[in-house]
């Protein structure tokens, strides 16, 4: 689903966009470690956390991880999105707890996707 | 005795977050000129820099204590010190098979270089060294003492990769006697000794924090004993 979509109908606020309007999304991760999310993380997944360290956006790069969503509303400072917007990586936040966001994430990728 | 004005955690250029700026000329130079005069060198998962930021510390009369900062299985910074280059290097040596084989990409995470003494770039660390090592916290405690190092929890009050924020609580079978935060202690770690340290990336941050440890001698034996507070020695804080 594309990303623009799945932020809207999962009521996420933006906080930088993504550089691709097309931006795709194909599956979901929850993980606040970071070495575990590099380790594990698909490519291609809509990473959701609690992990609000400046690492978060190079971890991301690296894993292939366009989009990071902060729940429980833990919302990162500047640099860190700053960072992001330079890096292309998408940010949003929700005051939704992961939990609630995976559930959200995982009902429309498997049950209303075409 | 003598009171050192001490700044034990410094990254250097090796470090992928740390400035390409920090050679070792660089931090021993903005020592001298901050006044600390007890320094350690404290890289992530890595001590290939702190012989020749020892040699620099020599040249210039400062004392030194061979470091790195190790990462945990949960995230966790701790702060490893050993009073011979050989100790650490062998810690060193011990863990690195212990970093998972996750490349470094320059352009996310920084570049890790290892230079000589005037900034010459002998080689890059192929490995990300910003991951986690393949040891618990626990662990990673016990690892340092085996290699006659004295373990130091990082930044203990800090929200990322400090011991409180990762594991919630301090490990009740995982004592310190001292431990590194920009904070006065929580009432229930009353028992420990805070010291406190730049953690510096960029050389005119040498100094910013630092501590001032009375003591006898430099040795992380008189580390532990000025945390202690035995017999005059102390260690007092001064964040700027």
């Amino acid at each position: 689903m594309i990303l623009h979509e799945l932020a809207r109908r999962m009521d996420l606020e933006r906080l930088v966009d993504s550089q691709d309007a097309t931006h795709e999304i194909e599956t979901g991760y929850v993980g606040d470690l970071l070495s575990h999310v590099l380790a594990s993380a698909k490519s291609n997944s809509l990473w959701i956390t609690i992990q609000r360290h400046e690492n978060v956006v190079a971890v991301a790069q690296v894993a292939g991880l366009g989009c990071i969503v902060f729940a429980e509303g833990m919302r990162p400072e500047a640099p860190v999105i700053e960072r992001a917007r330079n890096a292309g990586i998408a940010l949003y936040v929700s005051p939704a707890s992961a939990f609630e966001l995976a559930g959200r994430l995982h009902k429309l990728l498997h049950t209303e996707a075409p | 005795m003598r009171t050192f004005s001490a700044d034990l955690h410094i990254h250097t250029c090796l470090s992928p977050c740390g400035s390409l700026r920090m050679s070792p000329r660089a931090i021993i130079q903005s020592a001298i000129d901050r006044g600390v005069d007890l320094l350690a060198v404290t890289d992530h998962n890595t001590a290939a820099m702190v012989e020749v930021v020892s040699h620099a510390a020599a040249a210039a009369g400062l004392d030194f204590l061979y470091g790195m900062e190790l990462q945990t299985r949960e995230e966790v910074h701790v702060l490893a010190y050993f009073d011979r280059a050989t100790d650490c290097l062998s810690c060193a040596e011990a863990i690195y098979p212990l970093l998972p084989d996750v490349p470094n990409v320059p352009d996310a995470f920084g570049d890790q270089v290892v230079v000589s003494l005037d900034g010459t770039i002998l080689r890059t660390e192929p490995k990300l060294l910003v991951n986690s090592l393949d040891l618990s916290f626990s662990e990673t405690l016990a690892c340092i003492r085996r290699f006659g190092g004295l373990p130091v929890p990082a930044h203990i009050d800090r929200a990322a990769y400090g011991v409180l924020a990762q594991l919630g609580m301090f490990p009740e079978d995982t004592a310190c006697q001292l431990v590194e935060s920009d904070a006065d202690l929580p009432p229930t770690l009353r028992e420990m000794t805070r010291m406190c340290s730049s953690d510096a990336h960029y050389p005119e941050d040498i100094g910013a924090a630092r501590t001032h440890f009375r003591m006898e001698s430099v040795s992380i034996v008189e580390l532990e004993r000025a945390a202690r507070g035995e017999a005059g020695r102390f260690a007092r804080c001064q964040c700027e």
